[in-house]
């Protein structure tokens, strides 16, 4: 007689995780130290985000990182209800907060501890970390 | 002076293949079928095909046309990486290629298996275009279009008090156009109510302000229009043609004004190309992945100020028989999904006079936008020769 087949657990879904390129580890390696590190052009002083390897004022090549204040306020959201990803299927509903940070860029990040009725456009937030492991840190948004 | 490009091309044929959910076919088997019917809708020969746009990625390249074909001596091989944009761009690259002389007749073509092969979020994360969002936005939770755009659509009501109820008109108008055509995903009738009760997807998005994920294929000829006036069907010419890219193309969090997308700029060079304006139009297909995708192409298309569009779209304005017939076919919302090509396809049939129930009276002149990526745009403006 053939054993019957134990049913497999269904495969745990896979987060997406960011793949650093040259131009943005920086970015990525500040997040797991807990900073908000934004590129600034070394010629014009310039800031740019995403990274990336020329700027777009000037077209110097040379840059560096700076540590930049963590405070914004809210551009816009979305309530991400359908999980296009199996991954967040657990997390939804969740909102993503499209954040004006203080240092001149935007930040596309989760929202959590405030309810979706409470929030309106122009709302001050402030940046927090979430480590996923032991090399990523993803950023997330809370009540200024 | 008229621009060199204006009504020096033309659209020689048209081909679509079933819009289905479900298909055994491959996206490359589906392009062919669709090929096969637009160059015998022009009354040429496979062996008459020097130039190949191909949707991409999906479906097949050149060699594959090639191969299937026995195209014996291709000109031009083309890749338009521009989402949904890419159709109607092509369009300007298949008029320079027939206008010049490098080609004679260019196919452009989509091969989509939106629904029983790769799903949006999974086939997004393939696109260079979308190496921004799979790094930096992805990891957080933001993955499709769906979601991507919302935040906009967000912006759009809160600046402008654009409502759930305008998102509504485009789903009912479309569908109802929908009804009328026989090669549709979708052909029962859809009501306000019906979207408003539809579930969420991405706030404000609801399940029907999102186009369809569905199998199909499409595709057309460019020709110059001195060869296509002795080709089968009524020379139907491109008076104008742009592309356009905006601001932070491969970011919109980046975007200084999310609602700024690539077909500001390329509605004015199309606009500039034809010598005509938004007045001159008899009907339009916009690009419509989302409902709110079309109420605010309206605006930059010049058919309303900035921020009157959700008003614009109500009282059958957008409808057969209105005063702006909007997308005859039922779009990418009910018609099915290939990636826009449809609505070329359907507004060279309105100025032939070949619309079956969804006809424009007296349809002279009309335009149709591409909307991709993360923004880019691009209009063309097609007329009956006289």
């Amino acid at each position: 007689m053939s054993a019957t087949p134990i049913p497999a657990a269904p495969p745990v879904p896979e987060r997406p995780m960011p793949a650093p390129t040259r131009e943005s580890k920086p970015y990525w390696d500040g997040l797991r130290e807990g900073r908000f590190m934004l590129q600034h052009c070394a010629a014009c002083g310039k800031v740019r985000h995403y990274p990336r390897p020329v700027c777009p004022h000037c077209f110097s090549m040379e840059s560096s990182f700076k540590e930049a204040p963590q405070g914004g306020t809210v551009h816009t959201w979305t309530v991400c209800h359908h999980p296009f990803n199996f991954f967040f299927k657990q997390q939804a509903p969740y909102i993503v907060a499209l954040v004006d940070m203080d240092a001149g860029v935007r930040v596309n990040a989760p929202l959590r501890g405030m309810a979706e009725k409470d929030l309106k456009i122009g709302q001050r937030v402030k940046l927090a970390f979430e480590p996923v492991d032991a090399d990523v840190t993803l950023p997330f948004f809370t009540a200024a | 002076m008229a621009h060199a490009l204006r009504d020096t091309a033309a659209i020689s044929g048209i081909g679509e293949t079933a819009y289905t959910r479900g298909t055994q076919k491959s996206g490359l088997a589906l392009q062919l079928e669709a090929s096969l019917a637009a160059i015998a809708d022009a009354g040429l020969s496979p062996r008459d095909i020097d130039g190949i746009i191909p949707y991409f990625p999906g479906g097949g390249i050149a060699e594959d046309f090639v191969a299937n074909l026995g195209l014996p001596d291709l000109a031009l091989s083309a890749f338009i990486p521009m989402g949904g944009a890419t159709c109607v761009a092509a369009l300007q690259t298949a008029a320079m290629a027939v206008a010049t002389g490098v080609c004679k007749n260019v196919l452009i073509s989509v091969g989509r298996t939106g629904y029983s092969g790769a799903r949006v979020s999974t086939r997004l994360q393939q696109f260079p275009q979308f190496a921004l969002a799979a790094e930096f936005e992805a990891p957080i939770g933001m993955f499709a279009p769906a979601q991507l755009y919302a935040q906009g659509a967000r912006r759009h009501m809160d600046l402008y008090g654009t409502t759930p109820r305008h998102f509504a008109e485009v789903a009912v108008t479309m569908r109802n156009h929908a009804i009328l055509n026989g090669n549709v995903v979708m052909n029962k009738p859809l009501t306000v109510e019906d979207h408003h009760a539809s579930r969420m997807i991405s706030d404000p998005f609801r399940l029907f302000d999102c186009s369809l994920e569905s199998d199909g294929g499409a595709a057309v000829i460019v020709s110059a229009s001195a060869r296509a006036k002795s080709l089968k069907k009524p020379l139907v010419t491109i008076m104008g043609v742009a592309e356009g890219h905006p601001e932070s193309p491969a970011s919109i969090a980046q975007r200084p004004d999310l609602l700024e997308f690539g077909l500001v700029k390329a509605a004015k060079r199309g606009y500039e190309m034809a010598g005509v304006g938004p007045k001159d139009m008899d009907v339009a297909e916009i690009y419509d992945c989302f409902t709110f995708t079309v109420i605010r192409q309206l605006e930059i298309l010049g058919f309303c100020k900035t921020g009157e569009s959700g008003p614009f779209v109500m009282d059958g304005r957008i409808g057969l028989g209105g005063e702006l017939p909007i997308n005859t076919h039922g779009g990418l919302l009910s018609q099915g999904h290939v990636v826009g090509l449809n609505h070329v396809i359907e507004l060279t049939r309105q100025l032939r006079g070949e619309a079956g129930k969804a006809q424009v009276k007296d349809a002279e002149m009309g335009l149709v936008t591409g909307y991709g990526d993360m923004g880019d745009g691009s209009l063309a403006i097609l007329r009956r020769a006289a």
